[in-house]
């Protein structure tokens, strides 16, 4: 996951900008070796806003998608788990969609992956790739287009890609009806959606962003944690999951060991509190508007310009 | 092995593995019932992440998903060595077994296991995690236990791909990724209610599990409607069994 940040935030030193999706898209093409990459942002009531897309290609592809209502996108978020369409022209795909299959074909696709950017219960859009030949992803390329995927959930959760929207004419609500926060909303009710407007856990510059993280290690506790924070600040399942990872970076903290604190009930995070403040041992303060703001990407700005993308992994077992 | 009870509870895998059933409590389900019939003392389910790591998907106990986890964080036991050779691998007594785990070993021994059997879950060639199985006495794991163990493990393969295309071979990565998101969701949805309950997460799933099964319903969209408020769920939402768990403060007034 460090590896796949450093490809993200070297994207957004080479254009001078915030990391933002469009760097994650722009990463996941040339490190997936895809023709085009989008994200879409997907609301609980069903509307989809295009909030990047690294060609026309791409952005085509979506609009067929919510002309013809039916495809990859909305299959990956019914479905909860990704839907790799490595050949449009197979039976089993066009028989699953009859209007939007030949339509994506004449678009100039002919294998489409689509992943959910979820948490668990915390779904906030998709990440859609395209290839203009048919070829399945390499178990490798999976893993990577998962990690990427990861990215771009943790950057829509916190960034809420403020500033990001209006860069390139590409980024433009398909439905008409405004970019308005809720739509990213993972669960269409809490505050952890209006993107950058002063929500302090979520404003974009702050806070970890879609920095790398170690979600492996006490996994469980992370998400247990997540679900007894609901409870305890009164929030959605995406604000608590923000609020979390806002407070073990103010604390200068793991992700992991923070939430193992919470899930044995050592430390309890409260409504009133900021984003950073908790009732606990460490009893600290966290950094109020304080935090350090995601620049250009200090960890690839000065990184070598081609990495070896397999030489990353340290335990990938079987290989 | 009492052949009554293997037959039983193949039939009651089948008849589990029907439309509209759960994967992750099917995997619960058949950890359970591998301690019941191999003459295991525990058992634990691991499935391979593409990202790069395994993961604990079902345990039959607290006690195991946390020696899983261990193996994982440290790099280190049978289950590691079935997934990365893809083939059974077993230590019939944990005593002389340091050489071999020098962490893992003594950890299962502490936890008071003597025997560890790991056995992997195939499809054509891509291995995709292991059914590992723990015994408190030491001694070989029989031929006939052997198989039948792996025939679980199959079951648990295949679960991965009820209903699904299997011409496609991306299918089998579509629902891993589905069943590990669900394990996720779960994990916050027992954190919600033993945080709204005041209970420990062991009673928090017992509880999502028996009211799930109570009204039919699968276990993941249970999770799901409960952790993001789309249903109300009134017995869960009063938190059936206010009863604190050993050890724990009670909840603070709210």
């Amino acid at each position: 996951m460090v590896a796949i940040w450093d490809l993200v935030a070297q994207q957004a030193a080479g254009r001078q900008a915030r990391v933002s999706v469009q760097d994650v898209c722009a990463a996941a093409v040339a490190a997936i070796q895809v023709s085009g990459a989008g994200v879409l942002a997907v609301s609980r009531a069903g509307a989809v806003h295009v909030i990047w897309a690294t060609d026309q290609v791409s952005k085509q592809l979506a609009d067929i998608e919510l002309t013809v209502g039916e495809g990859p996108r909305a299959d990956a978020s019914a479905f909860g788990g990704p839907v790799l369409a490595s050949d449009l022209g197979h039976d089993d795909i066009v028989g699953r969609w009859p209007a939007f299959a030949p339509a994506a074909q004449a678009a100039g696709a002919a294998a489409i992956f689509a992943f959910p950017l979820q948490i668990g219960a915390i779904r906030v859009g998709v990440l859609e790739m395209y290839r203009r030949l048919p070829s399945p992803l390499s178990t490798l390329a999976l893993g990577d287009a998962l990690l990427f995927a990861d990215t771009a959930t943790l950057l829509l959760l916190e960034g809420r890609q403020a500033g990001g929207l209006d860069d390139d004419g590409l980024a433009r609500d398909l439905d008409g009806d405004g970019l308005d926060g809720d739509a990213l909303d993972g669960d269409g009710r809490d505050g952890a959606g209006q993107g950058g407007t002063g929500n302090p856990a979520g404003g974009a510059g702050r806070g970890p962003a879609g920095q790398p993280m170690e979600l492996g290690r006490r996994r469980a506790e992370i998400d247990q944690a997540t679900g007894m924070l609901t409870e305890q600040l009164g929030t959605g399942i995406a604000e608590a999951f923000v609020r979390l990872r806002a407070y073990a970076y103010a604390q200068d903290r793991q992700l992991g060991d923070v939430a193992r604190d919470i899930v044995t009930r050592r430390l309890r995070l409260d409504a009133g509190d900021g984003p950073g403040t908790g009732t606990g041992p460490a009893g600290v303060d966290g950094p109020g508007a304080g935090g350090p703001s995601i620049g250009t990407g200090p960890a690839g700005a000065d990184g070598p310009g081609h990495r070896n993308l397999a030489g990353r992994r340290h335990r990938r077992p079987g290989t | 092995m009492d052949g009554r009870l293997l037959s039983e509870t193949f039939v009651e895998l089948a008849d589990t593995m029907v439309a509209g059933f759960d994967v992750i409590e099917f995997m619960h389900v058949l950890t359970d019932r591998s301690v019941d019939l191999l003459g295991a003392s525990a058992a634990g389910l691991l499935l391979a992440d593409p990202r790069g790591e395994l993961r604990v998907v079902a345990a039959s106990s607290e006690q195991v998903r946390l020696l899983e986890l261990f193996q994982i964080q440290h790099d280190q036991g049978p289950c590691l060595d079935c997934f990365r050779r893809g083939e059974p691998v077993s230590a019939t007594d944990l005593t002389a077994a340091a050489g071999r785990w020098p962490r893992f070993a003594p950890a299962a021994r502490q936890a008071g296991f003597a025997a560890v059997q790991a056995l992997p879950m195939r499809l054509r060639t891509q291995i995709i995690g292991a059914l590992n199985l723990f015994r408190v006495a030491a001694g070989p794991f029989g031929e006939a236990e052997t198989r039948v163990g792996q025939a679980l493990a199959d079951v648990a393969t295949i679960s991965l791909l009820h209903e699904r295309s299997l011409r496609r071979s991306e299918t089998l990565n579509e629902q891993l990724q589905v069943a590990l998101n669900s394990r996720v969701t779960i994990e916050q949805a027992k954190g919600k209610l033993a945080e709204r309950a005041g209970i420990d997460m062991d009673q928090a799933f017992e509880i999502l599990r028996s009211y799930a099964r109570a009204r039919n319903r699968r276990l993941s969209e249970l999770a799901m409607a409960f952790v993001t408020g789309s249903e109300d769920l009134p017995a869960l939402s009063a938190g059936q069994s206010p009863l604190p768990g050993p050890g724990q403060p009670p909840r603070p007034p709210r």
